[in-house]
């Protein structure tokens, strides 16, 4: 390959200076010193960043219960968000991909909650969930009434039902994306298989998801990111809740960095949070990779 | 012709499906329309069917008295021009990565996608203290630049993948008659890469619309919240008020519905590629 001549480089500079230099200033240069601060007992204030070495790792790992617990929450959040965005994502792609009327209708319905803002969606749920709210006074018009709970208010079911209130403004996209996917099978395979007398299941189990299996897990990848992402829903609703049940990894991180100015702890959180990314990335991208 | 009839039977529990699924999806906004235009009275003896008549007086005291029309504005100024300076931003780079074969260029666009993968609540300590150093804590300039690069990799991905799709043909054909580099980048492939770049506009604005993370952080002083701050703390303020919070959740909801009605295809394009964000 031939490389530019000196004064082509102008050229260069010219369509790259404004994307580097604000990439450089507001991600490398926080990201490398997210690694730097996670060493010291910074409270991002004082002048002095005293080095403490991995002290602030090991009380993260070691001696933070609330850490592990937002952890666990946090896992249990990407757990549900799979069960409802790639299970229930993929099923509902399927039925749409039928042969039946009114399939943008659809897609726009499912679609509509994506771009609502998180505090946006946090409001609507929290008075679907409130005692007095949606959800209770439907269960007692339908004769349900001994199931009515402050849900929000629960230890037990306030995680689960918030990241139900998480997947409504996500499903949508994965909808979409399983559907491209699935109108992506050559239509012989179902053609044949509906010849040997294979009912609608047979056919989703059998050739709807084989065919999909490399875009199933990418959804799943990103699902998994997007759980380590999640904040806003949460810290408009509960704000980890009611006795840490909500906690999740990124409001504990604004907790502890922010609002308790513990920087050191609040980047090491941080740091932690990025391997989990990384990896989950990584495997992104090798994924991709095996599709192209 | 029995054929044709029995695959409609067939198809009959498909539509009770997603008929039932897809008004379960819709009806929260539903809901949340009809309790933004009822007063506290009609609310309280009607809650769940259309307001009779429909009232504005939720919206009124949200866009006065909580001040909604200040953060109206204060987020129409920001994500205007951070849609706006996305665009050349992201498309001069992604121009410069798609054609320009110079030297290192083949190490520098990796570290751009690398930035695909960092979660942006990981950053928001250190971006902190260098907002608080450069004195941008408490102004838009501040969240406008942080927007523009936590965002830019993806943008110069899906803009450079449309550069590259376009025919070299084109290109070559400026090229010979002479036009500078920047010349064909502005009057040929910019006007060609329309369709990415409304879709850039469009996302960009959703994004910086809907964040609540770094205006939270950034913009402190009431005077330059926007919407999503400023319904973070109505909320908190009106925990009861169902109304009120239903018509102050729609002021920040209301433009991007809108928009998206008009440009679906665009925003199902961005978004379904920028699941990854």
């Amino acid at each position: 390959m031939k490389y530019l001549r000196f004064p082509e480089w102008v050229n260069v500079l010219f369509f790259l200076t404004p994307a580097v230099v604000l990439y450089i200033i507001f991600v490398i240069y926080p990201t490398l010193g997210l690694f730097q601060i996670s060493f010291t007992s910074w409270d991002g204030i004082s002048p002095i960043k005293l080095w403490v070495g991995f002290a602030n790792y090991k009380e993260l790992l070691f001696s933070d219960e609330i850490f592990w617990q937002a952890f666990k929450n946090t896992v249990f959040w990407a757990v549900i968000s799979l069960f409802l965005n790639v299970f229930i994502g993929l099923v509902m792609a399927f039925l749409i991909a039928e042969p039946i009327k009114g399939k943008l209708y659809f897609q726009l319905a499912y679609f509509l909650p994506t771009v609502q803002a998180g505090v946006v969606t946090a409001i609507i749920w929290r008075w679907m969930y409130q005692p007095d709210g949606v959800i209770n006074s439907f269960l007692r018009a339908v004769g349900l009434g001994i199931f009515t709970q402050g849900w929000l208010g629960s230890f037990n079911l306030a995680l689960p039902a918030l990241a139900i209130a998480g997947s409504w403004m996500s499903i949508g996209v994965n909808i979409v994306i399983f559907l491209g996917g699935i109108q992506n099978i050559d239509p012989a395979l179902y053609d044949s298989a509906k010849v040997d007398g294979a009912n609608r299941i047979q056919l989703f189990r059998h050739i709807t998801i084989p065919s999909l299996r490399p875009t199933i897990t990418t959804v799943t990848i990103l699902t998994i990111i997007g759980s380590f992402k999640t904040f806003d829903i949460v810290w408009a609703t509960t704000q980890g809740g009611p006795i840490r049940a909500t906690e999740l990894l990124a409001t504990y991180m604004y907790k502890r960095g922010m609002l308790e100015v513990q920087y050191g702890l609040g980047c090491a959180m941080a740091v932690f949070l990025i391997l989990v990314v990384t990896i989950f990335s990584t495997l992104y991208s090798f994924q991709q990779k095996k599709e192209v | 012709m029995r054929k044709y009839s029995q695959m409609r039977w067939n198809l009959i529990p498909i539509y009770v499906i997603l008929v039932i699924t897809s008004t379960l999806v819709i009806a929260p906004l539903v809901l949340t329309v009809f309790a933004a235009l009822k007063s506290p009275e009609q609310f309280l003896y009607e809650p769940w069917i259309p307001p009779r008549p429909p009232v504005f007086q939720n919206f009124m005291s949200a866009w006065y008295k909580a001040r909604f029309n200040i953060y109206f504005k204060n987020s129409v100024i920001i994500s205007t021009i951070d849609a706006l300076l996305m665009i050349f931003i992201a498309s001069m780079a992604a121009y410069a990565f798609a054609f320009i074969p110079f030297l290192g260029s083949n190490l520098l666009l990796p570290l751009f996608l690398a930035g695909l993968m960092v979660p942006v609540p990981a950053l928001i300590l250190p971006l902190y203290a260098i907002m608080n150093s450069f004195n941008l804590i408490n102004t838009y300039f501040g969240v406008i630049l942080a927007d523009l690069s936590l965002a830019l990799p993806f943008f110069i991905f899906i803009i450079r993948a449309y550069f590259l799709s376009i025919p070299s043909e084109l290109r070559d054909a400026a090229r010979v008659d002479g036009a500078s580099e920047f010349r064909i980048f502005w009057s040929v492939m910019f006007p060609l890469a329309r369709p990415v770049v409304i879709t850039t506009a469009l996302l960009e604005f959703l994004w910086s619309w809907n964040d609540l993370l770094l205006r939270l952080v950034f913009l402190t002083k009431d005077s330059l919240r926007t919407l999503t701050v400023g319904l973070l703390f109505f909320q908190g303020l009106h925990t009861h008020d169902v109304g009120g919070n239903a018509a102050a959740a729609l002021i920040l909801a209301g433009p991007v519905i809108i928009l998206f009605l008009i440009f679906q295809r665009q925003f199902i394009y961005g978004l379904t590629r920028g699941a990854i964000k």
